[in-house]
């Protein structure tokens, strides 16, 4: 296991929470019988940004999600919401609402009663609690719903309700632990869009923790990518996607061609007979292995620019995928890359290529991307 | 094809077996409502219509002690069990682990130790610690003996519960207390009724637990009823009997009833008979 590089914003340990961060937090740790479920990790989200936490299930994403609620106690480490150290503050006192993942609403109450239960808690007025939660359905298009119980409403429909209830509270931060996984897929994409939508209208802080990166790139002004407890990186998708700093991260975000090989001579040397160049690279020596990784989209099969790297291949096979195909290339011994090509529309089928054919492959030297 | 053309011919025999069936488990209650409104005392034939077993029992005292003492004994079993069985199944779904499942299968116990044991035991206690016999002792009795079907029946609602459910109510700002009152119970409520008329109903005719546990003066009405009988068989015993079966249709009809009048899709029930579960 390679120790992944602490992005900066994570690295320091003692840096003052910014005045402007919704959540901020320091060292936080969570340990089960033993086990390090999370661990010291900082983080800061700032007012009014959407922030996912991308991990797969088991590497301490929704923990540390509880532990901003209040649900869990921090082995160690503080949780600040709005700049206030909130880390013994029982839940029912944070600022912080949550949409569950089971959405969890209240069978025995109807969509209203469900909707306006944090304001009734909170002493709010009737007419005021009425006028709040008929624009919160109307937010959420559920106004011809509200008298309907749970048990009456569709997936999408309950999914809705508990954001309704949560973010009619206006708290400092929404957190919300896998909302959309129980929906069928295209209800997924179309709750995406619409959450998206009314993070943009409310300008609540959203704090998203998905184990679906499509989801996280798509929705989020910033991503933290986790494992085994700890940000791995930091930072916004565009710049998770193309410059990945870790092995994981290249991995785990869309696929990736990874090759291990000795850096010598500004050049990552995989296999003999292939070399990948890494210009301007600093802070390696002479001899030292590293990993490199290209991304299956910036590898070309036509139409190459001089200042690209080129080197000769065989198909090995292809699939196709509708709006794009996806070629394995081998290039030397060893090393098999996948390579997707756009199914761009002046192409037909005899001109795409076929296993066993020599082509060339070609790549920008800026999209090989070194990890550590 | 073939499966249907099957069931299309008439299936005489599971006709003839299920009428009989429930001849001979229907009939005999029929027969007691019948002859309590008999106006002889006969059991044999039915002479003519009369109210005059009920107006005996009405006059008879020590089987209107009896009838008082067994509802009041039942009521008082069933709150009881209720608020103990609950407390039980609440910390037992909070204690996750291998403790906490040792003793989830031990408050199992009495509901499959023979009764026979369970009365003796109790007796035995009771006359040990120096316990005079009488309604307390039996009501206690009934106590212990009832809290497992509260137990079983709160945590296989509890058990289906999500406990976001209860995190969602604190996250709204709810103290653990106010959750358990506002979100929990309410969600409970159909089990409640469910385990309450449940343990009502057994508690309330129950023989042998009393039997055992019993003082002498009033004694709960099925003691009551198997010592008269004893003395040969009034009529007045078949009117406290239809009386009872009267009672027993009323809460099953509530079990069946109330939910809905709250509006809710499971009966108390679906919940005893394992029926529709979320």
């Amino acid at each position: 296991m390679t120790t992944p590089v602490t992005p900066a914003e994570t690295r320091a340990v003692a840096v003052p929470p910014a005045a402007s961060s919704a959540v901020s937090l320091r060292g936080l740790t969570k340990e089960f019988g033993g086990t390090r479920v999370v661990d010291r990790i900082d983080l800061d989200v700032a007012a009014g940004e959407f922030f996912s936490l991308l991990g797969p299930s088991g590497c301490g994403k929704t923990t540390t999600l509880r532990m901003i609620a209040g649900f869990n106690d921090p082995t160690s480490g503080t949780v600040l919401v709005g700049g206030e150290d909130v880390t013994s503050t029982p839940p029912h006192k944070r600022d912080v609402n949550t949409v569950f993942q089971s959405y969890a609403l209240f069978e025995h109450l109807d969509v209203r009663g469900n909707v306006g239960f944090g304001l009734r808690r909170k002493g709010v007025d009737r007419s005021t609690i009425d006028q709040r939660v008929s624009e919160m359905l109307e937010l959420v298009e559920l106004g011809p719903r509200a008298k309907d119980r749970p048990a009456q409403l569709s997936g999408g429909q309950r999914q809705r309700v508990a954001l309704a209830r949560a973010l009619i509270n206006r708290p400092k931060v929404l957190l919300l632990d896998e909302p959309l996984a129980a929906l069928d897929l295209k209800l997924r994409r179309a709750m995406q869009v619409e959450l998206k939508t009314i993070q943009r209208e409310v300008g609540i802080t959203f704090l998203f923790v998905t184990h679906d990166q499509d989801e996280a790139l798509s929705m989020s002004d910033r991503v933290a990518i986790m494992n085994d407890g700890v940000i791995e990186q930091c930072g916004t998708p565009e710049d998770v996607y193309e410059n990945p700093t870790s092995v994981f991260a290249a991995s785990f975000i869309g696929t990736s061609n990874l090759m291990q090989g000795t850096y010598a001579g500004g050049e990552v040397r995989v296999a003999p007979g292939l070399a990948v160049p890494v210009p301007g690279l600093t802070g390696s020596a002479e001899g030292d292995r590293l990993s490199v990784a290209i991304r299956p989209e910036k590898i070309w099969m036509s139409d190459f620019a001089p200042s690209m790297v080129q080197v000769p291949g065989t198909i090995v096979s292809t699939s196709y995928h509708g709006a794009t195909t996806q070629y394995l290339v081998s290039v030397a011994t060893g090393i098999t890359l996948t390579v997707l090509e756009q199914n761009l529309p002046r192409m037909r089928a005899d001109d795409r290529w076929a296993p066993g054919d020599r082509v060339r492959i070609g790549w920008h030297p800026e999209h090989a991307v070194v990890l550590r | 094809m073939a499966r249907t053309r099957r069931l299309e011919r008439k299936p005489v025999l599971a006709v003839v077996v299920t009428v009989v069936f429930f001849a001979w488990l229907y009939l005999p209650i029929l027969a007691v409502a019948l002859f309590s409104l008999n106006d002889t005392k006969s059991l044999a034939s039915f002479s003519g219509f009369s109210l005059r077993w009920y107006d005996t029992l009405i006059h008879d005292s020590a089987l209107i002690d009896s009838l008082w003492a067994s509802i009041k004994i039942a009521t008082v079993a069933t709150l009881a069990s209720l608020v103990l069985g609950t407390t039980l199944a609440l910390g037992l779904e909070r204690v996750r682990s291998r403790r906490g499942r040792v003793i989830g299968a031990v408050t199992l116990l009495p509901l499959v130790t023979p009764e026979i044991v369970t009365g003796v035991a109790a007796l035995l206690l009771f006359t040990g610690v120096g316990l005079k016999l009488s309604l307390s002792t039996v009501t206690l009795a009934e106590i212990t003996f009832s809290i497992a079907y509260v137990t079983v029946i709160v945590r296989g609602r509890l058990g289906s519960m999500s406990p976001e459910v209860e995190e969602a109510a604190r996250d709204l700002g709810c103290t653990p207390w106010q959750a358990l009152r506002l979100v929990t119970l309410p969600a409970l409520f159909p089990a409640l009724l469910g385990s309450g008329l449940l343990v009502f109903a057994l508690v309330f005719d129950d023989f042998v637990l009393a039997f055992f546990t019993t003082g002498v003066d009033p004694q709960p009405l099925p003691v009551r009823i198997y010592s008269s009988i004893r003395f040969g068989i009034s009529p007045a015993i078949n009117a406290v009997g239809t009386l009872m079966l009267l009672v027993s249709g009323l809460l099953i009809v509530a079990a069946l009833l109330l939910p809905r009048l709250f509006n809710r899709k499971t009966s108390s029930l679906d919940l005893i008979t394992g029926g529709e579960r979320r």
